[in-house]
């Protein structure tokens, strides 16, 4: 069995409407979604793009995936996943100076 | 999925269809101007019967019926093919711009829904319009005589008319008064054009 995702962090790009509002609710109700973050990164005239971040237990990706295809999105790239037992952040190293 | 929740399912994105202000704004528009249509072909159908000497109110309420089937069928119809071009070019312009296919998408479900809502409001516009000013000529030969109804009719559809105008002046805050006393002015003069039509 696969470990379980705990944060996926995705570059989500879709059109004006449906809203933001709408998204973040659909994104919630995914199975394994215990919190959504949704903030706009860029607008234009026809779409709006938007990073995604998504915590819970035992996110269901293709899931998530498909409900952000369903509202018109779609998921340009994913930015950071987190998967196992706990939540992990990213540590520093003397490259990153 | 059980009927019921089907059911629950459909009303509430007809629901939320009318509470979208683009929906409502298109739908609004085609049912004022069909609606004005047919209360004026109305009034035109009611003059013109009693002028050329109909002398019961069941015939005159069957003309209005088929001007009511076919304004009716009109506004649907019509509706019902702008919106899907209107529509469809309106969604392809966005799939250029998401480049990507939306078929299947809430984007193009909720286009096809709201051009539903658009195509019922459309046809509704008309038949309120022809329907309400024939009312009278139920009471012909009753209580009124064709004279009456006639202008009885005449002022049912200068009300409608008046209705249609004080709706759009309230949601312009316009003075609805005045709004509405200009679009009731329309039925006055198709009553007096058809005085003077020959015969």
């Amino acid at each position: 069995m696969s470990p379980p995702i705990r944060r996926l962090v995705l570059d989500v790009m879709k059109p004006q409407e449906p809203n933001i509002l709408e998204l973040a609710t659909v994104a919630s109700d995914c199975s394994g979604v215990d919190a959504v973050n949704v903030v706009l990164v860029e607008t234009d005239r026809e779409v709006q793009n938007l990073k995604l971040t998504v915590e819970g237990d035992d996110i269901d990706a293709d899931a998530l995936e498909q409900a952000i295809t369903d509202l018109g999105g779609t998921i340009h790239s994913i930015d950071q996943v987190v998967c196992g037992e706990r939540l992990v952040e990213q540590i520093d190293t003397p490259q990153d100076r | 999925m059980s009927d019921v929740t089907r059911l629950r399912d459909r009303l509430d994105s007809v629901s939320a269809l009318l509470e979208d202000e683009e929906v409502r704004s298109i739908s609004r528009r085609y049912f004022i101007s069909n609606g004005f249509d047919g209360t004026l072909t109305s009034i035109g159908v009611v003059v013109g019967a009693y002028l050329s000497g109909v002398s019961d109110g069941l015939t005159v309420i069957t003309i209005g019926l088929g001007a009511a089937v076919g304004l009716g069928t009109s506004g649907i119809w019509s509706v019902w093919e702008i919106e899907r071009a209107e529509k469809q070019a309106e969604l392809m312009e966005l799939e250029r711009a998401m480049l990507t296919d939306l078929e299947d998408t809430a984007v193009q479900q909720r286009r096809a829904g709201a051009r539903k809502v658009n195509a019922v409001a459309s046809g509704i516009g008309p038949l309120i319009g022809i329907l309400l000013p024939l009312i009278p000529f139920l009471a012909e030969g009753v209580v009124v005589s064709m004279l009456e109804a006639t202008l009885l009719a005449i002022a049912v559809g200068v009300g409608v008319l008046f209705a249609f105008g004080a709706y759009l002046g309230s949601i312009s805050k316009q003075n609805w008064i005045v709004a509405g006393i200009r679009m009731g002015l329309a039925g006055i003069v198709v009553a007096f054009l058809n005085l003077f039509l020959p015969g």
